[in-house]
C-alpha cells in the first residue's frame, strides 16, 4: 500500500499544480484526478466512474478574482481512491457511489480552506521579494516565485496523501458499517448528483439560445437512452 | 539610443515562463510576482549593462496585476515590446503600467467568459460523456479540446503582444472572442443536455412503460430547472450537496 500513496502523493502534487500555480493544463480536472487515483489504488473504472460525476458539479463556480472555488480536484483524489477501494472490497454499488459523492463536499471544503491559507503565506512571500528587490536583489523575483511553487506543490501533496487515506479508511472503514438494505436507501438520491452537474455547466453556460436547445437535446438523449434499454 | 535587441532565447524563455503566472498567486499583489519572473530574461537583456534601470524595471513590474492566467500572454508580449521602447528611450516607463492596468481588467473579463464561462465546460462535458465509453477516450477529449485552443491563443496572444500594443488590440478584435464564447455555449448546452438526458435515462427508470417514462423525465427536467435557479441565486454546489447529505444521514437513521 506504500507505493501507492507514494504514487498518490507524487500524481496529486502535479495535478494540484496545474491547478493554480502552473500551466492549467486541465490535468486537475476531477475527471482526470479520479481515474488516476482509480488507478493508483487498483480500479480505474471506479475511479473514472466518480470522475465523471464530479467533473461537472462545481463548474458553475468560476475561479474569478480573488474567489477560490471548491476544490474539486480534492474531492476527486478522495472519491478516486475510495471508489477503487470499495468496488474491491464490497463492489461499487449505487448506494456507496452516492455516499462518496456526496461525503467528497466536505474535502472539496477543507481543500479551499488550504487553498486560502497558502495565498495568505504567498502574500508574505510577495513582500519578502519587493524588500529584497528594493535592496537591489533582482534574483529574489525568480527565489521569490519558487518558493511560491513550492509552497503549492508540498501543500498539495500533503492534501493528496490526506485525501487519498481518508477515501481508503472511508471505504474500508465507514462504508462496510452499512448493509445493502441501507446503501440501497441512499441510492435514491443518486439522479440528483449528475442533474446537479448538467445544471451546473448550463447555468454557466446560459444565453437566449441555449434553454431550448439543453432542454430538447435532454428530451431527445432521454427519449433515445431509454429505447435502448428497453429493447436490450 | 538605439533599441536593445531581445534575444530569442530570451524570449523563448519569457514564452515559458508564462505558465508560471500564477505561481507565486497572492491576496496583495496576485499575479505580481510571477508576471516579473516572467518578463525577467526580456529585462535582462534590455538593461544588460544598467543595473539601476533593471531594478526599477522590476519594481515596476512587481505592481499589483491580475487577469485571466492566458489572457496575460497578450499583456506579457505587448509589456515586452514596451519595455523595448523604454529602454531605448522611445517611451515614458509609466505606459507601461498605464497599458497593464487598462488591459488586465478588459482581458481578464473575455478571459474568464471565454475559457471558465464556454471551453471549459465544453470540454469538461465532452470528456464526461465520453467517459462512458472509455474513462482515457473522455480525458483524451478533455485535454485535447481544452488545451487546442488554450495553447494556441497562449502562442498567437504572445506573438500579437509581441508586436506592441497596437498588434494586440488588432489580434483582439479579429479573434473575436465574444462571438466564439456564444458558440461554444451553445455547444456545452447541447452537451449538458445529452448528459442530463443520458443519466436520467440510466438511473430514473427502471421499468414501466411509456407515462412512467415521460414522469421521470419532467421530474428530471424540473430538477435541472430547480437547481439552475439555486445557482443562479447564488447557492453554491457545496451548499446543494451538503444539504442532500443530510436527506441521506436522515434516510439511513430512518
Amino acid at each position: 500500500m506504500t507505493w501507492r500513496y507514494l504514487l498518490a502523493i507524487l500524481l496529486g502534487g502535479l495535478c494540484y499544480l496545474d491547478r493554480t500555480a502552473a500551466c492549467q493544463l486541465m490535468l486537475h480536472r476531477p475527471l482526470v484526478v479520479a481515474t488516476l487515483m482509480g488507478a493508483v489504488f487498483g480500479n480505474m473504472a471506479a475511479g473514472a466512474q466518480v470522475g465523471v460525476v464530479l467533473e461537472l458539479i462545481y463548474l458553475a463556480r468560476l475561479p474569478v478574482g480573488a474567489s477560490i472555488p471548491p476544490d474539486d480536484t480534492g474531492a476527486a483524489v478522495f472519491g478516486g481512491s475510495a471508489a477503487a477501494i470499495a468496488s474491491s472490497s464490497i463492489g461499487l454499488d449505487a448506494g456507496s457511489f452516492t455516499a462518496l459523492l456526496l461525503l467528497s463536499v466536505v474535502v472539496a471544503e477543507a481543500g479551499k480552506t488550504a487553498d486560502r491559507f497558502v495565498r495568505k503565506v504567498n502574500v508574505r512571500i510577495a513582500r519578502l521579494t519587493a524588500e529584497s528587490v528594493d535592496r537591489g536583489d533582482v534574483q529574489a523575483v525568480e527565489h521569490g516565485l519558487l518558493a511560491g511553487l513550492t509552497l503549492f506543490a508540498v501543500t498539495g501533496m500533503v492534501l493528496a496523501l490526506v485525501f487519498s487515506g481518508a477515501g481508503v479508511a472511508v471505504s474500508k472503514e465507514l462504508l462496510p458499517r452499512f448493509g445493502p438494505a441501507s446503501r440501497a436507501n441512499f441510492a435514491i438520491l443518486l439522479p440528483a448528483l449528475p442533474l446537479l452537474g448538467a445544471a451546473s455547466v448550463y447555468s454557466c453556460s446560459r444565453t437566449e439560445r441555449t434553454a431550448v436547445v439543453f432542454f430538447l437535446t435532454m428530451a431527445a438523449v432521454f427519449g433515445g437512452t431509454v429505447l435502448f434499454r428497453w429493447s436490450v | 539610443m538605439t533599441m536593445p535587441a531581445l534575444a530569442t532565447r530570451s524570449r523563448s524563455a519569457v514564452w515559458r515562463r508564462q505558465f508560471l503566472l500564477q505561481g507565486c498567486w497572492n491576496y496583495e499583489g496576485m499575479q505580481n510576482v510571477g508576471f516579473a519572473y516572467a518578463i525577467l530574461p526580456a529585462l535582462r537583456d534590455f538593461y544588460a549593462n544598467r543595473p539601476e534601470e533593471a531594478l526599477k524595471a522590476v519594481k515596476r513590474h512587481l505592481e499589483f496585476f491580475n487577469t485571466q492566467p492566458v489572457m496575460g500572454a497578450l499583456i506579457l508580449g505587448a509589456s515586452v515590446r514596451l519595455e523595448e521602447r523604454v529602454a531605448a528611450g522611445e517611451a515614458d516607463p509609466r505606459a507601461i503600467g498605464t497599458f497593464k492596468v487598462g488591459l488586465m481588467g478588459s482581458l481578464g473579463a473575455i478571459g474568464d467568459s471565454f475559457f471558465w464561462g464556454a471551453l471549459r465546460p465544453m470540454a469538461s462535458v465532452a470528456g464526461a460523456l465520453l467517459a462512458l465509453l472509455h474513462p482515457l477516450l473522455g480525458i483524451a477529449a478533455l485535454l485535447l479540446i481544452y488545451n487546442g485552443v488554450h495553447l494556441m491563443v497562449r502562442r498567437r496572444g504572445f506573438a500579437a503582444g509581441m508586436e506592441g500594443p497596437e498588434g494586440a488590440v488588432g489580434w483582439l478584435k479579429r479573434a473575436a472572442l465574444n462571438v466564439r464564447t456564444d458558440d461554444r455555449k451553445l455547444l456545452a448546452a447541447i452537451l449538458a443536455g445529452a448528459y442530463a438526458g443520458v443519466f436520467a435515462g440510466r438511473f430514473l427508470v427502471q421499468g414501466g412503460g411509456v407515462p412512467h417514462a415521460l414522469a421521470s423525465l419532467l421530474i428530471a427536467a424540473a430538477a435541472v430547472h430547480l437547481f439552475v435557479v439555486l445557482l443562479r441565486k447564488a447557492v453554491s454546489p457545496s451548499e446543494i450537496l451538503l444539504f442532500l447529505l443530510i436527506v441521506g444521514v436522515l434516510i439511513l437513521w430512518r
